[in-house]
């Protein structure tokens, strides 16, 4: 195993009925750094995120986790092992309160069991004070506090998209997996949740897996690139060379003719 | 009385545990006004009204616990019949003296062990509890795989066995003939001591840590997974504590109408709870709270109905099941107007109370 991957993925792949969504994907990510996978609509980034955090089980390939096989374990337990995620389709629990939303991320490192949390033993209690201040705390950081007893499906997008960061953060991972962070976003919005990213890596020692269409966004923050289209890897990199790769161009921006003829070989 | 002049005079506490006990404080003093209204009832009123009472908060304690797996957990399950018919059986073969039991099982004597034992009712509840909390258990194994609809037609089908293993497992059962003759031991105490149980355990669990994952389940069950919940074995948790308290109470109604057969526990019981806490508000515990007292009196006030009236010179006879009818337009009216029910997802608390009068205070 190569020195420093947190998380490397081997030929993974994920077949639905006849279509092939990510084909021997080949993937390291190195602790402590910040890494992007991009590719056009439906290349499979989402696919790929929904494997590593165990939503979806992968056809083959595997998933090493600081060089332990993690592929196909239930996505509760990929979570605890230290890997969170956010969701491209914000996927907050609605009816609860953003504090609450914040304290779920909690539960699952919470080691009082049941009848010690309905008789309130002391060992809950110290528990549930802990997690009501880091709560807070998760709040303060992604700049959500004011709005802690406001019920998290009537926020504004933005907030939502920060608040799914906050709940991830209460996991407590190593690896934190980022879908399309900056979606529905406006310039000002965009450019605080880079800094955001920012001091997640270097204050709190995290590695960052993020999908992203905002170019600038993702230029500016990643240091390592993955380029996905049509399931496969057609470029990898610093965002330097992968901008000027004539693959990633060509997936991008089509290369005229060819692209439809492409297109018309497909239907 | 140091903890009534507490109330009066709270000293110097941070404000959030301030509130936290004077809450605790009223709840207390409330539940304790409610006692002595008990206890006037059980003095002075008729039979008829202290039955219904006991009556009353048994289904409370139904309705309490059936709206943790349904309302709080959000998984539409349709097997309480099930799980009161068990309490109720296990209580009632428990307490039952041998010689009554030899006296009803007619067609095929009572299998050894059950036929020789007879417990005091404490202890027949507690294993009555138990053991129906063992059968939720070991049901949810296969019942949790599904989810939606399937959830709800595979519990109906759960609820659906019992009812007929208890017209067929004659040396349990007694078949459909039932067992008669179990004393009447329950009275307002036995059921709303079980009530305030229920309550205490119910919402404390709701409102701890545990509480907050149930709600996420329910909320988005692929997010929570992600989150690091295990939605199966919360689940698992709900439905269990869930059948603990349905088994009781079972056993409770077992005691206090004396003749239970099958027939008793079809799924018109579950049906019944399941408006109780549609009602009350999916997911609010004093929401069930409230629909199951209303249900209960209300399904007797409109015995009126029934009977001869003459409105404004109008004479209309009595019409046998028109409270059914009147009922069933209600609960429409609900559908239609109040989907969300009496409290939607709310809880009673006693800020609101005080809010509104310091509120109505301040007005001119």
């Amino acid at each position: 195993m190569s020195q420093g991957a947190l998380l490397e993925v081997r030929g993974l792949s994920k077949q639905f009925g006849g279509l092939s969504a990510v084909e021997d994907l080949h993937l390291k990510v190195a602790e402590g750094r910040l890494a992007g996978l991009i590719g056009p609509n439906g290349a499979g980034k989402t696919t790929v995120f929904n494997m590593l955090s165990g939503s979806l089980r992968p056809s083959s390939g595997s998933v090493l986790w600081r060089g332990r096989q993690v592929a196909g374990f239930k996505a509760s337990r990929i979570n605890r092992l230290g890997i969170a995620r956010t969701f491209q389709n914000i996927r907050l629990f609605g009816e609860l309160s953003v504090l609450e939303n914040v304290l779920v991320g909690f539960h699952g490192r919470l080691r009082a069991n049941f009848l010690s949390a309905i008789l309130r033993l002391p060992g809950y209690v110290a528990e549930e004070r802990g997690m009501q201040r880091r709560a807070a705390e998760l709040l303060e950081l992604v700049g959500l506090s004011g709005l802690a007893a406001e019920t998290a499906g009537n926020m504004a997008y933005g907030q939502q998209r920060l608040l799914e960061i906050a709940r991830a953060l209460a996991t407590a991972p190593d690896l934190l997996l980022l879908d399309e962070p900056a979606a529905g976003m406006n310039p000002q919005e965009t450019a605080a949740l880079a800094d955001l990213v920012r001091r997640l890596r270097d204050e709190l020692g995290l590695t960052v897996l993020l999908i992203e269409h905002d170019m600038q966004f993702v230029m500016n923050l990643c240091e390592d690139l993955t380029v996905l289209d049509h399931g496969r890897v057609i470029a990898r990199g610093d965002p330097q060379s992968v901008q000027h790769d004539p693959a990633v161009m060509e997936a991008y921006l089509g290369t005229g003719l060819e692209s439809l003829e492409g297109e018309g070989g497909h239907a | 009385m140091s903890w009534l002049s507490d109330l009066l005079d709270p000293g110097s506490l941070p404000a959030r545990s301030l509130t936290r006990r004077r809450d605790t404080r009223l709840t207390l003093l409330a539940a304790a006004g409610f006692a002595g209204l008990l206890w006037l009832l059980e003095g002075w009123a008729g039979g008829y009204v202290v039955h219904m009472t006991t009556l009353a908060g048994l289904f409370v304690v139904l309705a309490v616990s059936y709206n943790l797996i349904n309302g709080v957990t959000g998984q539409f399950s349709l097997e309480p019949n099930a799980f009161v018919a068990c309490g109720a059986y296990v209580t009632a073969l428990l307490t039952l003296s041998p010689a009554e039991k030899a006296a009803s099982f007619i067609l095929e004597p009572l299998v050894w062990p059950l036929s020789v034992i007879c417990l005091p009712l404490p202890v027949a509840l507690l294993i009555a509890g138990l053991l129906t909390a063992l059968m939720a258990f070991l049901m949810g194994f296969p019942v949790f795989r599904v989810r939606g609809d399937y959830l709800a037609i595979v519990t109906l089908g759960f609820g659906e066995v019992i009812r007929v293993v208890a017209n067929n497992a004659q040396s349990v059962t007694n078949g459909p003939l039932g067992l008669k003759g179990i004393t009447h031991l329950t009275n307002v105490w036995w059921a709303w001591g079980l009530c305030a149980f229920t309550l205490f355990v119910v919402m404390r669990l709701v409102n701890s840590s545990y509480g907050r994952a149930l709600k996420a389940v329910r909320e988005d069950e692929a997010a929570a997974e992600a989150m690091g919940i295990n939605a199966f074995w919360h689940k698992m948790l709900a439905f269990t504590i869930s059948a603990f308290f349905e088994g009781m109470a079972g056993g409770l109604l077992a005691h206090l109408i004396t003749t239970i057969s099958p027939s008793l526990f079809t799924f018109f019981l579950t049906f019944n709870l399941l408006i109780i806490i549609v009602v009350g508000g999916l997911g609010s515990t004093t929401g069930a709270v409230l629909a199951a007292v209303l249900f209960t009196f209300g399904g007797e006030w409109l015995r009126v109905v029934e009977e001869p009236l003459n409105i404004l010179g109008l004479h209309i006879p009595g019409i046998p099941g028109m409270r059914m009818v009147i009922f069933s337009l209600i609960l429409v009216a609900f559908m239609i107007f109040a989907r969300q029910g009496l409290m939607g997802r709310a809880e009673f608390s006693w800020r609101w109370i005080l809010a509104s009068r310091r509120g109505r205070r301040g007005t001119p």
